[in-house]
């Protein structure tokens, strides 16, 4: 049970869209963000379906793994759409019941912005549904290396983002396994008052720091036996390169783009 | 209270893409008083089985009779079954969590709902048991002992329980041959004074020397059952699968494809006996 949270969104597949630099797909999907701003009005966001559509397509991922990265967004959602349905500001009113007034510029509104929310989270979970999280740390480490000059740390940042990503699959399985140890002693930790299960989690907690600590003493005594001292002069094993793949995936987003610009101006 | 599995199947996180089955349709009785050894691969399934003795893992197809009684019904009590049937898992010193020795054995029976004194009993008892000298150290913290007493704390923690059913996955893994023999001979005395035991073991001369009835399992599936004779004298079957036979039992039939037939026999005492027998021209007794 645990180990399902814990592979994150991951979905490993090999496709093209997986294949792709991960620093451009970084970029790639901060510019999508920035694009799904620029739509005026809920036509405007023809292009940017189809555009995501056709990525979620080339990465193979089935929808479904992309409607599980909107539902923790649901409430949120239906806050949004209520919000700015009821309390819109328009003149044209479509219903009138009581103090309850809906005008079409709410509607529009609300449906605007639903959208954009739910456009920015897909756009976004395609980039983490497609790259594993040690590349992703990997992209992000080379974005902000030109950061170094004023002193920002980006190396160390994305070795210890790295290692605890390396580890919570790990530690998550030691839970369960330490959570069943406890259950197979009559350990209970579903029910009773919240107090009581506050207090169920220390022989949960007390074995899982404790194996913690060890693998963090372990793992430095590791990485220092082969010399680890840092970023400075370190080379890599998978250098990464711009490809092909790379090139036309920028120039997609160009496309979407200028198509996103031409439809605000006259449609 | 003989458990039995009857076409038990399970697969881990079933319908994501990282679904694997575990275990396919095991049919297997574990009876009383018996100590089952059960042997296979890494990753052929023994930990998932054993997690489905006291359902702390359930079928996802067959089911797990106790007495008779489905234990993953509904109207089964799991907690109390959990009493019943111990599990202790591999490397089970890394769940010891309390201040003090005796306050960590004390878990289960205090989840049990027993009175103090109660409590006080078993513990003393299931450290009695273990060897484990109460005086000295109930009231360290478990975290100051050696990983040898630590494994005995951790199997105390469940025998204090007085399960009637023991399941011990891997139990020696990584001690000492110390602590090994010591850890050994208690699951001996206890298997001898009535508990039913399930024991995994990668040490097949370990398993010689105790099991009375061995289950082989391969890929998720359970491959040979039979009294460790049976099991022991396919040695080139066992050996197809990666797995190894007792000293014994290899040097026998090291022996037999030279011409040298021995009786069936896979401890070490045996053989030497069935050997002096066999070379001083006398027929041997029965092994
Ligand atoms: N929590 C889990 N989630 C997914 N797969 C698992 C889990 N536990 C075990 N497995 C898989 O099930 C198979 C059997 O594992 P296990 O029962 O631990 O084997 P054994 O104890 O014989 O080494 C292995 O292929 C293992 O990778
Ligand atoms: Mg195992």
């Amino acid at each position: 049970m645990l180990r399902d949270i814990t592979l994150g969104q991951y979905y490993p597949v090999d496709s093209p869209v997986h294949r792709l630099d991960p620093r451009v797909k970084i970029l790639l999907t901060m510019a999508f963000i920035v694009c799904v701003f620029l739509v005026g009005s809920p036509l405007g966001y023809v292009p940017i379906v189809a555009y995501l559509a056709l990525a979620s397509h080339l990465a193979r991922l089935p929808y479904k793994m992309m409607l599980k990265a909107l539902r923790p967004l649901r409430i949120l959602l239906v806050f949004t759409f209520v919000l700015n349905l009821f309390f819109g500001t328009g003149q044209t009113e479509l219903i009138r019941v009581g103090f309850i007034r809906i005008t079409q510029e709410g509607l529009l509104n609300a449906v605007h912005f639903s959208l954009r929310l739910i456009f920015l989270v897909t756009g976004s979970s395609i980039l983490t549904l497609t790259t594993a999280p040690v590349t992703l740390t990997d992209g992000l480490e080379r974005l902000a290396s030109p950061l170094k000059i004023i002193r920002f740390p980006a190396h160390e940042m994305a070795m210890m983002m790295t290692i605890a990503l390396r580890f919570i699959p790990t530690l998550a399985e030691e839970a369960d396994k330490i959570m069943k140890a406890q259950s197979a002693r009559g350990a209970d930790f579903t029910t009773g008052s919240l107090r009581q299960r506050a207090r169920a989690l220390i022989p949960l907690l007390v074995p899982l720091f404790v194996s913690a600590f060890r693998r963090a003493g372990d793992l430095a005594m590791a990485m220092e036996s082969r010399c680890y001292r840092g970023g400075e002069g370190r080379t890599r094993l998978n250098v990464l390169r711009i490809r092909r793949g790379d090139w036309l995936a920028m120039g997609s987003m160009v496309l979407l783009f200028a198509v996103v610009l031409l439809m605000k101006r006259y449609v | 209270m003989p458990i039995t599995l009857e076409k038990v199947s399970h697969t881990y996180q079933a319908g994501s893409p990282f679904q694997a089955t575990a275990l396919h349709e095991i049919d297997l009785t574990i009876e009383d008083g018996e100590l089952l050894a059960l042997i296979g691969h890494t990753g052929s399934g023994k930990s998932t089985l054993a997690q489905h003795l006291n359902g702390l893992l359930q079928p996802t197809s067959g089911r797990v009779l106790l007495d008779g009684q489905d234990i993953n019904r509904k109207d089964h009590n799991k907690r109390a079954l959990r009493f019943q049937v111990g599990l202790v898992f591999q490397y089970p010193e890394y769940q010891l969590f309390e201040e003090t020795v005796a306050k960590d054995i004390g878990f289960g029976p205090r989840n049990m709902g027993l009175s103090q004194q109660e409590v006080d009993d078993r513990v003393r008892e299931a450290m009695d048991m273990l060897g484990l000298p109460y005086d000295e150290i109930a009231e360290k913290s478990p975290f100051e002992l050696s990983g040898g007493q630590m494994r005995r704390v951790a199997l105390a923690g469940v025998l204090a329980m007085r399960p009637r059913v023991l399941v011990l996955d891997e139990p020696t893994a990584g001690l000492d041959p110390r602590a090994r023999d010591f850890l050994l001979n208690d699951v001996s005395r206890l298997h001898a004074g009535g508990t039913t035991v399930v024991m995994i073991s990668h040490s097949m001369d370990d398993v010689a020397r105790l099991a009375t009835r061995v289950a082989v399992l391969a890929k998720g599936s359970l491959n040979m059952v039979g009294t460790p004779r049976e099991v022991f004298s396919q040695v080139e079957r066992l050996g197809a699968m990666g797995l190894d036979v007792p000293q014994a039992s290899k040097l026998r039939w090291m022996l037999a494809k030279e011409g040298l037939a021995l009786p069936e026999c896979y401890l070490l005492d045996d053989l030497a006996d069935a050997l002096a027998a066999a070379l001083k021209g006398g027929a041997p007794d029965a092994p």
